[in-house]
């Protein structure tokens, strides 16, 4: 945001640059155009340079936030372009024989990117790319709990949930040894790191906002070689090993209340207290600072959780092409990979109130290990049976599998009886007891004394132990057989049939190696094992179910153990199959009629015996038609419609879905001095299902849930239809040679429905216009020196409901952004 | 796996088949030196003029050839002048030199249909990695030749001698894609950070969309998004089976997260309603009224988790 002195100052710049214009033009003498490149010759070299340096003003009214989402560019001085191109003139550099060195964005925006490529004939190829982007995201509908205003106190999140700053640089870099030879050497390495702070949210009691510093690696190395000693036929041998670390942090920062006792504590971002979220009455006291929490709400004391994922990806792949069969080409590639990612120090602990289960606080940790197997190969042949005859078959396989495994080592913990008058919820202690000093710090039943872990009949196990094993495979297998025939030079046509097999497995388990119950509660009594009879252990007609048993003189009731491991109370060890056929018919026909007009069409139909998903379409129907025109060599008209189609309408899903587009564009060229393009698009998205969900007391909602057997006692159509217009159009103009101006204009048209479920729901992203005109003009005030200005507007303009009724207000969409940059060019 | 491993061991040992087999042929293939020439060239050495001769006439298209990577074919003396200068993509021009009017020996690009182009330019171009896979390219089954995007003689961008810089070139005909990468939440093409070939090889890939593969065959995605690849022990099937397109748009939308819907909790119900065995339904708890605005404010890691069968961690 600029002050408004600031403002004045940019307004008197622009003023003295608008001035300078005219000045500069009536000043000099055209003699060429600010893009002629220039070049200079150095030694044996061929040298163009060029750099745009200069100052951007940025003036943003309305909600930052969504423009730093969606444009986040700001004032500064920017490195807006700089181009090096060396290209030795004999081809015979001592080094290289061509280099072209690009970057932009550096000072400040949010992408900043170098690229380099040296080359040098039969000798090397080697390109490096940098690229750094700054991700600072904060739409703030997203995650948003929708806090009624209602709620005492009503509580507006004005900031996503799920916000974050980020940055990710990555570089690659890629060397080709003896491009030209028969034995062909290549070498890469990629090294991409995201990191920065963002937050995140927790199922619990309440959701608390929790801080999580985002911070991951990946280092990928490669080597490959080709062999080209048979005529016509390459053989490609590659090793790629990616290493991925992640070191994320999510820690709990957000206290802004008080116990009665000072400690800080953290009610979360949900607050309706008429549905009891944290709690019905959740400040105690308003008056001190800050706010005094009700102890016996849900709410956060201490959370923190660490976990250093690390993963590695090898792969190995040979591929081969080849003419070397007359009429016939080929091409194909096998690959396997192996990739795991092991977590051995998961650690998670929660110091906290959760009034439903009486909990305090947890720890979770224990080592996951999971691994993906990928067998994959494709084998592609191009027959030519006639001179204009053609078939191909393209032949796909694809088979992974990934077995993951989780030994969990967590512990519930559980607060001792008051140790005070009035002492209750998050002010209660946390009982200190393991099994091994169970029987010394809480000895004798009823298992109630100051030290004791109070748990209530629906309290979680004390401590859980268990082997998670699951496993997700899929094996796919393609084919695609066309027949392609030129009727004429000008007339191809293709008529296909695809195949597609695809088996889907996934297998579930888990077994408890060691899950212990500890007595003690307020409605423990000697009936129910002082309460330590409970979860999977609750008694079973009096008695504890096969599985669990009781020790006599600590009172803990054991279920499983290393050495004997029992499946988990409702563990489902099947297998789950799941088998899709797909068989589609692909015809496509391409046509240049006239050397004007260029016309293509894709079309696509398929059925699937079914769905992996209830919105994976069973009947799939693409028609992709795309026309040039071109009347004169400097119009150029070009149209294309893209529908897609697809459906999984049986019985109690009835999903439809279309993604309808219709494009047309226009170029005109008629002189280098002018150039015009625009063109409009209208996308027509539309998907819709039967669904069931629980909505507990509603008038809105009443039709029962279509499902037989749902959870959801209501049933709706849930919709969702964007309708979008895009239109855009620039128009460059060169008056005299010197000068160059520029107009253009995109604008974005979105209006939509969908289901509302939720009455404190805004539009969101249904409705709104999102515009981006721009003007810019540059002139050259000396040879080769050019100045430019540009003006940059972004206006998103919010046309849907923002702030229902009955929700705590939140901020408007709307932003208007203004840049103006001011710089100059030079290439030397 | 046992039908795996019998199908790995059947096309490795074809691949060694064709490779023990080849040297004998590869002989036979040598004595027709005329097979590893253009096909539409003739065949004699007499009948090439050399770039020098189309020099005389040609002057501009000489220049801008002479700047670019394809003077390097003048070094290739191995396979003679059919692989040199100018007659490696035109054809034997020594009829032409002679008699100007004379043009049937020429390779015409203009003239050619894009299949013919197509093979003329893999002539050379077919062994790098980039076009090995080529018999798949939609483009080239929808009559779209590699001089569509590249111009030997009037490149606008010196790598890769393409006419227009991307995304502009790839605009020229993917209309409704332009208007997708304007839409606030997109990928950012538009503003250079990435580029349509990051994801697309357009010269062809055995997968849909022509799209690549990451390192170790997996969704391209993940080569920036890497903390969303896993693997992890509690995987969303959808993410692994369907892709990532089963919820998320991947050029733009108007939707935050490029989302394909604008409510995450409708998403979520059109899979999660209990009349499909693969997806659980949304249990009872989950009043859609009262707070829950988004199933993503609880459960964080819907990509994957290593901890939660819930997503939750």
């Amino acid at each position: 945001m600029r002050t408004q002195a600031q403002r004045k100052l940019v307004g008197w710049f622009a003023l003295i640059a608008a001035l300078f214009v005219p000045w500069t033009l009536r000043a000099q003498q055209s003699t060429g155009t600010e893009q002629s490149p220039k070049s200079v010759q150095s030694g044996d070299y061929n040298v163009q340079q060029s750099i745009e340096f200069g100052y951007r003003d940025s003036i943003i009214d309305g909600n930052i936030n969504n423009y730093d989402t969606f444009e986040n560019l700001g004032s500064g001085v920017r490195l807006f372009d700089y181009t090096l191109n060396m290209r030795s003139k004999n081809h015979n550099g001592l080094f290289f024989d061509n280099l072209t060195f690009s970057n932009f964005g550096y000072g400040g925006d949010p992408n900043d990117v170098t690229r380099l490529q040296i080359d040098k004939n039969k000798f090397y190829d080697f390109r490096a790319m940098f690229r750094r982007d700054k991700n600072f995201w904060d739409y703030n509908l997203l995650a948003n709990p929708l806090n009624p205003a209602s709620s005492v106190p009503a509580l507006a999140i004005v900031n996503s949930p799920h916000s974050m700053d980020t940055v990710r640089r990555m570089q690659d870099y890629d060397l080709t040894l003896f491009p030209e030879s028969r034995l062909r050497f290549r070498l890469g390495y990629s090294h991409n790191v995201n990191e920065g702070p963002g937050f995140t949210t927790l199922d619990g009691g309440t959701e608390p906002l929790l801080a999580e510093e985002y911070h991951y690696t990946t280092n990928a190395y490669r080597a490959g070689v080709d062999f080209r000693f048979l005529p016509k036929t390459t053989i490609s041998y590659d090793e790629l090993l990616t290493y991925f670390k992640q070191d994320n942090t999510v820690t709990d920062q957000n206290f802004l209340y008080v116990l009665s006792d000072g400690t800080p504590a953290d009610l979360g971002i949900v607050f309706n207290t008429q549905g009891n979220t944290p709690c019905a009455v959740p400040i105690a006291n308003a008056t001190t600072t800050p706010p005094t929490a009700t102890a016996t709400c849900n709410g956060y004391l201490a959370y923190n959780r660490i976990g250093r994922p690390r993963g590695s990806f090898p792969t190995e792949r040979l591929a081969f092409q080849s003419n070397y069969v007359k009429n016939l080409e080929m091409s194909g590639a096998i690959a396997y990979s192996s990739d795991e990612d092991s977590v051995p120090d998961f650690s998670e602990f929660m110091n906290s109130w959760t009034s439903r289960t009486a909990s305090r606080g947890a720890t979770t940790g224990g080592p996951a290990k999971a691994k993906r197997v990928s067998v994959g190969a494709n084998w592609a042949g191009d027959y030519q049976i006639t001179e204009k005859l053609h078939v191909v078959d393209e032949f796909r396989y694809a088979n992974w599998r990934i077995p993951g495994m989780w030994a969990t080592a967590d512990t519930n913990l559980y607060p001792t009886p008051p140790a005070a008058p009035g002492q209750a919820g998050m002010l209660l202690p946390i009982a200190q007891v393991t099994p091994a000093n169970f029987s010394t710090v809480c000895p004798t039943a009823p298992y109630n004394g100051p030290n004791c872990p109070q748990h209530s009949a629906s309290a979680a196990a004390d401590v859980v132990n268990e082997l998670v094993s699951r496993f997700l495979a899929q094996n796919l297998k393609t084919n695609t057989a066309e027949l392609e025939y030129a009727f004429t030079p000008r007339l191809r046509a293709r008529l296909g049939y695809m195949y597609t097999s695809r088996t889907i497995a996934d297998f579930n388990a888990t077994f408890d190696t060691g899950e212990m119950y500890f007595p003690g509660g307020s409605t423990a009594s000697a009936t129910n094992d002082y309460l330590a009879a409970r979860g999977d252990c609750a008694l079973v007609a009096g008695a504890l179910p096969a599985g669990c048993t009781l020790d006599p003189v600590t009172g803990i009731i054991s279920e499983g153990s290393p050495t004997s491991p029992l499946p988990e109370a409702g563990n489902d060890t099947s297998r789950g199959i799941t088998d899709i056929h797909e068989n589609a018919l692909i015809l496509g026909i391409s046509a240049n009629p006239t050397d004007k007009l260029r016309l293509s069409a894709d079309f696509r139909f398929g059925y699937n015996d079914n769905s992996f998903t209830r919105i994976s379409p069973r009947q799939v129907q693409v028609y992709k038609i795309q026309a040039t025109y071109t009347p004169i060599s400097w119009v150029s008209i070009g149209g294309a419609i893209d529908i897609h189609e697809n459906r999984d309408n049986v019985l109690t899903v009835n999903n439809l879905q279309h993604d309808r587009g219709f494009s047309l564009v226009t170029t005109l060229a008629p002189n280098p001095r002018v150039w015009a393009d625009f063109g409009y698009d209208y996308t027509n998205f539309y998907t819709q299902a039967d669904i069931c969900f629980a909505e507990p007391g509603s008038t809105v909602f009443t039709t029962p849930c279509p499902v037989a057997g749902s959870p959801g006692p209501l049933g709706a159509l849930s919709f969702y239809k964007s309708t979008d217009h895009f239109v855009y159009g620039d128009l460059m103009w060169m008056p005299v040679k010197r000068v160059t101006a520029m107009v253009g204009y995109s604008g974005s048209i979105v209006r939509g429905d969908t289901l509302f479920l939720n009455a404190l729901q805004p539009t969101g992203p249904l409705d709104f216009n999102y515009i981006k005109p721009n003007v810019s003009l540059a002139f050259e005030i000396y040879k080769d020196l050019t100045y430019k200005t540009a003006w940059n507007y972004y206006g998103y303009n919010y046309k849907g409901i923002a702030n229902p009724a009955g929700l705590a207000a939140l901020p408007l969409q709307d932003f208007n952004g203004n840049n103006v940059t001011f710089s100059l060019r030079y290439a030397f | 796996m046992g039908r795996v491993k019998v199908f790995n061991s059947a096309l490795v040992l074809t691949l060694l088949i064709f490779v023990s087999w080849h040297p004998a042929a590869a002989q036979a293939q040598q004595a027709d030196s005329s097979k590893s020439a253009p096909q539409t060239a003739t065949t004699t050495p007499e009948k090439y003029a050399g770039a020098d001769a189309c020099k005389v006439c040609h002057a501009d298209e000489y220049s801008s050839w002479e700047k670019s990577p394809h003077w390097k074919t003048t070094l290739n003396t191995r396979q003679g002048p059919s692989h040199q200068g100018c007659e490696a993509c035109h054809g034997a021009a020594a009829n032409h030199v002679a008699d100007p009017s004379n043009t049937s020996g020429l390779f015409l690009f203009e003239k050619a249909s894009p299949k013919e182009i197509n093979a003329r330019c893999l002539v050379c171009h077919a062994s790098s990695t980039e076009h090995m896979q080529a018999i798949n390219s939609l483009h080239a089954k929808n009559g779209v030749s590699c001089t569509s995007c590249h111009s030997p003689h009037h490149a606008t961008q010196a790598q890769f001698l393409l006419v227009k810089p991307q995304p502009q070139l790839c605009f020229s005909c993917h209309l409704k894609e332009r208007a997708q990468f304007a839409m606030p939440f997109h990928h950012r093409v538009n503003e250079g950070l990435v580029q349509c070939t990051d994801c697309h090889n357009p010269h062809g890939t055995e997968r849909p969309h022509q799209l690549r593969a990451s390192a170790s065959q997996d969704a391209v995605c993940f080569k920036c998004h890497a903390d969303k690849q896993g693997p992890f022990v509690y995987e969303h099937e959808v993410v692994k089976v369907e892709g990532c397109t089963a919820c998320h748009t991947p050029h733009g939308t108007p939707n935050p997260h490029l989302l394909k819907l604008s409510n995450v909790n409708l998403l979520c119900l059109q899979c999660h309603t209990a009349s499909f065995a693969n997806a659980p339904g949304a249990p009872s708890f989950h009043n859609q009224a009262a707070q829950f605005q988004a199933c993503t404010l609880c459960h964080t890691q819907i990509h994957g988790s290593n901890f939660s069968s819930f997503f939750f961690k």
